[in-house]
């Protein structure tokens, strides 16, 4: 099954049989698609835990207690 | 039986459950695709007729037979919704439309790529392409619905409905244009499975490839319905006591 | 018809008659349909002009000589008979959502799937069928070749009431919005092409002098099971909307 690597040298394998360009935009696309796919929720739910947590804070200081469930009522949709 | 439903019916589960599953898929993804990908782009042997644009196969491939199971996937968690009123199936639906754009875009993008040498040109009005462009337009459709509707409630069950109504035409979309082009151009090289010999040293990374993608289709759900669970759930105590445990 | 639905009679309607069967029911909602386009008589010309200057566009845009005209001339009528009828979805449901009416059907006790099949057919009358009669006279000025008019004529009869009952669905999942204007668009034209691929096709193949059992056969089957399921799917998506 394995024939070892089918390049000789690294050049031939970045030019991929002239096929490089199609190839390497391939990879490329793809990488972008995983990295983007994966780290947009991760900033999302940074940014979400981030904002909720400064709601509460300011909820807790208007209604003068410390504790983060008062911020429910307060809330608004 | 019902008792389990119930119980995956019920964000808070699902968002510890998925918690716990996350590192297990995420470290499964991370060595299915180096594995995958090295050797898809290292080890496998240069194809006689396609040189090594056989390369691009092993993205284009999982990506497309991935976004292929979308639609299914939004239509039973769509019935779910409308049935047994499921909030769950809700996110999920929700959220698997957006990534269903991404991945049939990149296999359309990928299947383009692959096209400009092999065809002579990135687009043509294939069979195959023709309805993974129609079924792009419509997740879009789905999409567009979803953030017109205002109401969540609404939103969930018209773009229940519309998602079945969609999946029953994906077939039909599917048989029409394999019929309408395969009578049009009666010789068609252009098929992607030409390549005769077709040996394990050909499908063994393509199976260990496609096991990688659907990995990451998994994890990529999982962390936006996480996100969907937390934004819908934020007023009730157990996200409140995520939130404030969390460092940012 | 049926028995059992009568049961329930809302206070309103038993003044007017104790029972009102279901078939009653379909050609009144049938009947009133009309009627109001008919009235209107903006709603009955307007998919008409449309579909006229939609289908004038292509001689202008692509080119004038007769033999490119012939070749595009089946895919241009069934392309501007989809955006006609497609623009004049919009009145199917939107009036009787405004004056509440709509909200009336949904409460009688009648099946909404024949309420709904019977506005579908109105719709269709008022605007897929002087389409499809107008069709011959615009294949004519597109030099299709005179072999393919029947034909023509056909794809479209069997063709346009699909367009207008998988528009209801869109339609009915988008009545309650404010702001619909091209989203209608973007959920129902995919799902028409496989309708517009038989239709332009069988057009296309008469000319090559194909047979063409396969191309009715489909547009029928097409026609009957979206005749039997789409009213339902648009039942649902109305009482989705309306709540």
């Amino acid at each position: 099954m394995f024939d070892g690597i089918v390049f000789a040298s690294f050049s031939e394998f970045v030019q991929m049989g002239r096929y490089g360009f199609h190839v390497w935009s391939v990879y490329a696309l793809f990488t972008i698609f995983i990295i983007a796919n994966l780290l947009v929720p991760h900033l999302q739910r940074k940014q979400f835990i981030r904002e909720q947590k400064s709601r509460a804070l300011r909820d807790g200081q208007i209604n003068g207690t410390a504790s983060s469930s008062s911020a429910a009522p307060g809330e608004s949709v | 039986m019902w008792l389990w439903f119930s119980k995956l019916g019920s964000p808070k589960w699902f968002y510890d459950l998925s918690g716990k599953w996350l590192p297990w898929l995420v470290a499964f993804m991370v060595v299915t695709m180096t594995v995958g990908l090295l050797w898809a782009l290292l080890f496998v042997p240069e194809d006689y007729q396609q040189s090594f644009t056989n390369r691009i196969f092993y993205v284009h491939v999982p990506v497309a037979s991935i976004s292929l199971a979308v639609f299914p996937l939004m239509a039973i968690a769509g019935a779910i919704t409308l049935v047994w009123k499921m909030k769950l199936a809700d996110m999920v639906a929700k959220c698997a439309a957006p990534i269903g754009v991404w991945f049939t875009g990149v296999a359309l993008a990928t299947g383009a790529i692959w096209g400009e040498p092999m065809w002579g040109t990135w687009w043509v009005w294939d069979a195959r392409l023709t309805s993974m462009l129609l079924q792009f337009f419509l997740l879009i459709g789905v999409v567009a619905l979803r953030s017109a509707i205002e109401s969540p409630d609404a939103a969930a069950r018209a773009c229940a409905l519309l998602s079945i109504v969609g999946a029953i035409n994906v077939p039909i979309i599917k048989y029409s244009v394999e019929w309408w082009n395969t009578l049009h151009q009666p010789s068609t090289p252009l098929t992607m499975d030409s390549n005769s010999a077709n040996g394990p040293e050909i499908w063994v990374p393509l199976l260990i490839m496609i096991a990688a993608v659907y990995c990451f289709f998994v994890i990529s759900l999982i962390l936006s319905t996480r996100n969907e669970i937390l934004q819908r759930e934020r007023r009730s105590q157990w996200v409140m006591d995520i939130i404030a445990s969390e460092r940012v | 018809m049926s028995e059992q639905s009568m049961t329930v009679q809302r206070s309103s309607v038993a003044r007017q008659q104790a029972q009102v069967s279901t078939f009653a029911a379909f050609r009144a909602t049938l009947r009133r349909d009309l009627l109001i386009a008919l009235k209107r008589r903006n709603d009955l010309l307007n998919p008409l002009m449309f579909f006229l200057i939609v289908v004038s566009l292509f001689p202008l845009g692509v080119s004038s000589d007769p033999n490119e005209l012939t070749r595009i001339a089946a895919g241009t009528v069934w392309v501007s008979a989809l955006l006609a009828s497609m623009l004049s979805l919009d009145n199917l449901f939107r009036a009787d959502y405004e004056d509440g009416s709509l909200e009336q059907l949904l409460l009688s006790p009648q099946p909404l799937y024949f309420m709904v099949l019977a506005k579908n057919i109105s719709h269709w009358l008022i605007s897929g069928l002087p389409v499809v009669l107008l069709s011959p006279l615009l294949a004519y000025m597109l030099y299709l070749p005179a072999d393919a008019y029947w034909t023509l004529l056909f794809t479209l009869l069997l063709g346009t009431p699909v367009l207008s009952l998988f528009g209801s669905i869109g339609v009915a999942l988008t009545v309650g919005l404010g702001s619909r204007g091209l989203i209608l668009a973007v959920i129902v034209l995919p799902l028409t092409m496989p309708v517009l691929i038989i239709g332009a096709k069988a057009v296309a193949d008469v000319s090559l002098g194909l047979p063409l059992g396969m191309h009715y056969a489909l547009l029928g089957a097409i026609l009957a099971m979206s005749l039997s399921l789409a009213p339902l799917a648009s039942a649902a998506a109305l009482k989705i909307s309306v709540n």
